[in-house]
């Protein structure tokens, strides 16, 4: 029966094929942890739908009501401070599963040819949740959300000509206020599903590529095994270490990552003592300070976003991989980590000389990592050919190359 | 390098954290058993109560939370069951009599950077500076030395310390009145994830013995 009803939908959609496809599919099997976060970012895309979902049941968007229904949520909803703690740990969830997810791929190479689309399509992913947690963020209605999306629309004043108009435009009235609440609301609520289509996007780019691996040697027929069974139940495992941390965060820190601030009203007559992006902004938010004109400011934040694309041009080196053969990469590579903590550090405390002067140099630095590795993956190319003592397999790759 | 980057990436995260707090605050522990979060409902709505209000809590869910219902009956005096903690005075005449309407204490223990620590510190804060009365963590503050921190009397002081622990723990309730469910049903799911992880852990182990007898590529 279940046979000839399945033979039935295969004649007019290709089902065992898709689910064939998807579960034969072949990964190289020395794909360490650091390939578990692909999938989690994944998962917490769904919390976020689903909590998203049912809170969107019970929240008001309209300035005089917003804030009293978030409390509404926490206190009379059944379950209703579970949703609302796992959606706003979830926003921070999916940042750091993301950032994990794309250090992982700077340090392994994985953007590297043939594989600059699924790149680029992460990077598309990246700039859609950083817009969407941003939406989301000012329809709590608290202080820091009102101040917050007051800062971060007036930066397009900046924009040439039109300034003014920009950011009338976006806050759909001259202030942040009713109009811009529900216009972030509705493009909340549509926001996650153009990134499921881009997730889709961004999986079929990998289908056609396949996984990288932490040689960057691509890896005989031998050492490829089916993604089902051995993949499904290694994202399990990473699944259930996940998910211990984002509850233990949900159940007994879920204030951790909601400013104090943000549980006063908002406010427009009265400026909070300090505004704060979230901490996933904060590197961002430090580099856009660190430049003393405006547009300069925001050109440079802009920049320091899009940057990432251009990784597979910037890196010259015919050494395969990341930094497992490489170790001036490896080295780049912690100081670029290094420094982004340090302006994550400048992003979060009030602007002083001593921070100001520290932000620029920080600032320097990251886009210095970026703009002289082309010259330093050609030198280091060089150097370790010259030393040798390169494994056989990336030999092997070179000699063909030369 | 498996492990070496897990490090920065939490210390990034908790990056935000890492701002100090202008005044230094008393960490002193805030008690959380029911007696003294009852006794600072008490503090809280007959005290307190005569300038502020607390929005977010209703009399019935001081019943709800064991302050007998004679009790609360004679604090609503004809107020509904159903209604929000009204404050004693009207925002006009807060206005007028101190120059600004008091905040709502519904969440006060979640709006101030230091939570309860802070409203302790606060509380506690008043300083008798050559006859003038003033608050040492909030300077500006309107409101007077309400539980008289200011006392110069050791056991004057213990008992207003007393009050203002009372009256944090029972602000950290009303701020946050499911965390105890919320604790307790957490110690529950975690215990179920870990197991869950666990039995995974070794499912995996023995669905990949065969790839892992390869060694390395």
């Amino acid at each position: 029966m279940f046979k000839r009803a399945l033979a039935w939908v295969d004649e007019r959609f290709p089902l065992s094929h898709f689910v064939k496809d998807t579960a034969e599919y072949g990964t190289p099997r020395n794909l360490n942890y650091w390939w578990n976060f692909g999938s989690l970012a994944g998962l917490v895309l769904v919390i976020q739908l689903v909590t998203g979902i049912f809170l969107a049941m019970h929240y008001k968007a309209d300035i005089n009501t917003a804030f009293d229904s978030i409390q509404h949520i926490m206190r009379d909803v059944n379950y209703g401070w579970l949703l609302r703690y796992m959606h706003s740990t979830g926003a921070s969830a999916f940042f750091a599963v993301v950032f994990i997810h794309m250090a992982r791929t700077l340090f392994y190479g994985s953007y590297r040819a043939p594989r600059e689309l699924l790149w680029w399509t992460g990077q598309g992913l990246l700039l859609l949740l950083m817009a969407t947690a941003f939406m989301g963020y000012l329809l709590p209605w608290g202080q820091m959300s009102y101040w917050g999306a007051a800062v971060i629309t007036n930066l397009f004043r900046a924009t040439p000509f039109f300034g003014e108009h920009v950011v009338i435009w976006l806050r759909g009235d001259f202030q942040v206020g009713d109009a811009t609440l529900t216009r972030f609301y509705a493009l909340h609520y549509l926001m996650p599903f153009v990134i499921v289509g881009a997730v889709m996007i961004h999986l079929i780019a990998l289908h056609t590529v396949k996984s990288s691996n932490p040689t960057g040697v691509e890896l005989k027929e031998k050492d490829i095994i089916p993604f089902h069974p051995y993949y499904t139940i290694k994202d399990m495992f990473g699944v259930g270490a996940f998910l211990i941390v984002y509850f233990g965060v949900v159940f007994f820190a879920p204030n951790m990552f909601i400013e104090a601030a943000n549980n006063i009203p908002a406010n427009p007559m009265q400026t909070p003592a300090h505004i704060v992006p979230e901490w996933y902004f904060l590197p961002f938010y430090a580099i856009l300070r660190s430049v003393p004109d405006l547009a300069g400011g925001v050109v440079a934040m802009g920049l320091s976003v899009l940057i990432f694309a251009a990784m597979p041009y910037l890196d010259r080196s015919r050494i395969p991989g990341g930094a497992v053969y490489r170790p001036f990469y490896r080295i780049l590579f912690f100081i670029f980590i290094a420094n982004m903590l340090v302006l994550g550090y400048v992003g979060a405390v009030p602007p002083t000389d001593k921070t100001i002067v520290i932000g620029q140099i920080a600032t320097l630095v990251y886009f210095g990592t970026f703009l002289l590795l082309p010259f330093i993956s050609k030198k280091e190319e060089s150097y370790l050919i010259k030393r040798g003592g390169l494994p056989a397999a990336v030999n092997e790759l070179l000699g063909k190359k030369n | 390098m498996n492990k070496r980057f897990l490090l920065p990436m939490l210390l990034c995260m908790f990056s935000s954290f890492a701002v100090a707090n202008e005044a230094e605050l008393d960490h002193t522990p805030i008690p959380t058993d029911k007696a003294s979060v009852l006794r600072g409902a008490e503090q809280v709505i007959t005290v307190c109560g005569a300038c502020h209000g607390m929005k977010y809590i209703q009399y019935r869910n001081l019943v709800e939370l064991g302050v007998p219902k004679e009790t609360v009956d004679t604090w609503r005096g004809d107020k509904h069951l159903n209604s929000a903690v009204q404050p004693g005075m009207d925002a006009a005449s807060a206005q007028a009599a101190y120059g600004v309407v008091p905040p709502d204490l519904s969440l006060m223990a979640l709006a101030r950077e230091g939570g309860v620590h802070y409203l302790y510190s606060y509380l506690m804060g008043y300083k008798n500076e050559n006859g003038e009365v003033k608050n040492t963590v909030f300077t500006v503050t309107k409101m007077p030395d309400i539980l008289g921190s200011a006392t110069d009397d050791p056991k004057a002081r213990e008992e207003a310390a007393a009050k203002a622990k009372d009256v944090a723990a029972f602000l950290n309730w009303a701020a946050d009145p499911h965390g105890e469910d919320r604790k307790s049903l957490g110690m529950y799911v975690l215990i179920y994830l870990a197991i869950m992880t666990v039995l995974f852990y070794l499912w995996k182990k023995q669905i990949w013995r065969k790839v892992d007898a390869m060694g390395k590529v």
